[in-house]
Order: C-alpha cells, then structure tokens, then sequence
C-alpha cells in the first residue's frame, strides 16, 4: 500500500513540477512552446490562427448559433 | 510552403528514423525497445502523411494545422510510453514495474485533466486546443522524467552503454528545445529559428540510430574505479 502511495506521489511531484515549469516558462512569452517531433515544417499554433475555419464545438446539440462563453459577458 | 533546405531537413530526419529502425533489427534489439521503435516507423509513417497534407494544402491550412498537431499529439504520447519503458529497463533489477505503470498511469491521466482545465473555458475549438494543450504539457513532463531518470541512472550506477546513451539523447534532445525555445524568446524576430527547430528533430534518431549501430545491447561501461589501473 505504502509503496503505492509513494508512486502516486511522485508522479504528483513530477506533474507540479513540469506544470510548474511550463507556467514560468509560458508567462514570460506568447504561450507558444516550440517542439518538434520529426523534422517536418512547424505551422502556426491552433490559437493563433486567425484565419482557419472554426470547426463546429464537440457537443454541439442541433444547428444554432454558439453564444459566447458566460465569463465573455 | 518551406524552401529546399527545410525539405532537406525533413527528408534527413525521415531517412534517420529509418536508420533507427534498421540498425534496431540488425543489431537484434527492436523487441527489447520495442516502444522506441514503434515511436520511430509512427513517426516515420507521420511524416510521410504530413508531406502529402502539406504538398495538397499548404503549410497555412487549417488541413495542415490539424494534420499537424494532431499527430503530433499522438507521436508524443508514443515518446513519453518509450521513456516510461526506459524506466522500466533502468528499474527492472528492482522489481517494481507495477509501480511505475501506475505512476505513468497517474501522470497521463493528471497532465490530461490539467490541460483540459486550462482548455475547458478557453473556445470553441476545445478539441484541438486541448490536443495542442495536452502535446505541449506532455513535453514538459517528458523534460522532467528525463532529468528524473538520469538522477536515478546515476543513483543506481547503470552501466549498460546503450541505455544510457538512448537516455542522455533523449535528454540532450529536451534540453536543446528548451534553448530554442529560450532563444526564439530572447531573439523573436530571429529567422533562423525556423530551420533550427526541425534540425534538433534530427538529432534523437541520429543518436538512437548511432546507439544501436556501434554499440552492443550487452557492453557496460567501466566504472572510473575499476578503469584506473593503479602503477
């Protein structure tokens, strides 16, 4: 059981650590982390793409309009 | 559309995950890695779907963007199960691989929550936000176990020679990212940038394929104590 807990713990440990590390790193930039898996040409990030089409929301019940979040308003 | 020498690059880190995979199976150690090797034909196998994306849709398409990122998110899913597998080499004298399937479980499925908290609120595009989100997330835990699993090698005093430098390539490829990652802040209108990213892609096949082609599953390095020959 003890041995268990230790694995769960670190593994919390490693996860506040890297997130840790990515909230530092990201707020002295734009949020966008270059990486590369392969050698291919990197293109914009998602949210930065202004000009791609908006695919439809996951959970999209019938055809209308979206409205903006509540924390928007 | 990238220039002849981003394609170059492309074509060089392809024709390396190649080498890796090769120089796997004729040294007899693609089922020891397994979880590496698969990480290299995936990536091997992205790779060439991306180029047809590309080739069709451009680099600016949300066809590309998609293609892009969404395999990108599964390709570093492959990279942190290879690196999972690398503890369970480094620990399997210890007899706890149970525990550490539990504890890359935990950590999966907490980076996974933590990125679709960040994500849950921000848009429309929630499922690709949070595949971005997750990719990005799971490199940071990936820098992290890497330097955790170096501690640990030293720690136990691992002498297998090609363990180790699959490992230390692994960190040197992290690590490089991270100096991109810090240059391209200091530097932003740095253009070179954009050729460096894909070229330090090159470098973990090249050092895996080098890992496998010269050195042999079985060496050991000698420790420096037993390496002095005392006169």
């Amino acid at each position: 059981m003890s041995r268990k807990l230790t694995s769960l713990l670190l593994a919390m440990l490693v996860l506040a650590g890297a997130m840790g590390l990515r909230t530092v790193v990201a707020s002295h930039s734009d949020g966008a982390v270059m990486m590369a898996n392969g050698g291919a040409p990197v293109p914009p990030p998602p949210m930065f793409n202004g000009g791609a089409p908006v695919p439809p929301p996951p959970m999209a019940n019938g055809g209308a309009p979206v409205p903006p979040p509540p924390s928007a308003q | 559309m990238p220039g002849s020498l981003g394609y170059a690059i492309w074509l060089l880190a392809t024709l390396l995950e190649v080498a890796v995979v090769v120089c796997a199976i004729r040294r007899h150690c693609f089922g020891r890695y397994l979880c590496l090797n698969l990480y290299m034909v995936f990536s091997l196998l992205v790779s060439l779907a991306r180029y047809e994306v590309l080739s069709h849709f451009g680099l600016r398409s949300s066809q590309y963007l998609y293609c892009y990122y969404y395999s990108d998110a599964v390709l570093t899913i492959f990279l942190y199960l290879t690196l999972i597998t690398l503890y369970l080499h480094v620990f399997d004298e210890m007899k706890v691989e149970k525990y550490v399937r539990l504890a890359a479980t935990i950590l999966l499925a907490g980076t996974a929550l933590f990125s679709y908290a960040v994500v849950q609120q921000s848009s429309q595009r929630m499922v690709t936000s949070f595949v971005y989100e997750l990719s990005q997330n799971l490199y940071f835990v990936g820098l992290v176990l890497t330097y955790v699993l170096w501690g640990a090698i030293l720690k136990l005093r691992e002498t297998r020679a090609q363990l180790i430098q699959i490992v230390l390539s692994l960190g040197v490829y992290f690590s490089a990212f991270a100096a991109i990652f810090a240059l391209g802040n200091m530097f932003p209108t740095l253009q070179s940038v954009t050729y460096i990213t894909p070229l330090f892609g090159c470098l973990l096949p090249l050092a895996w394929a080098y890992a496998f082609w010269r050195l042999a599953p079985e060496a050991r390095m000698a420790p420096a104590k037993l390496a002095v020959v005392p006169r």
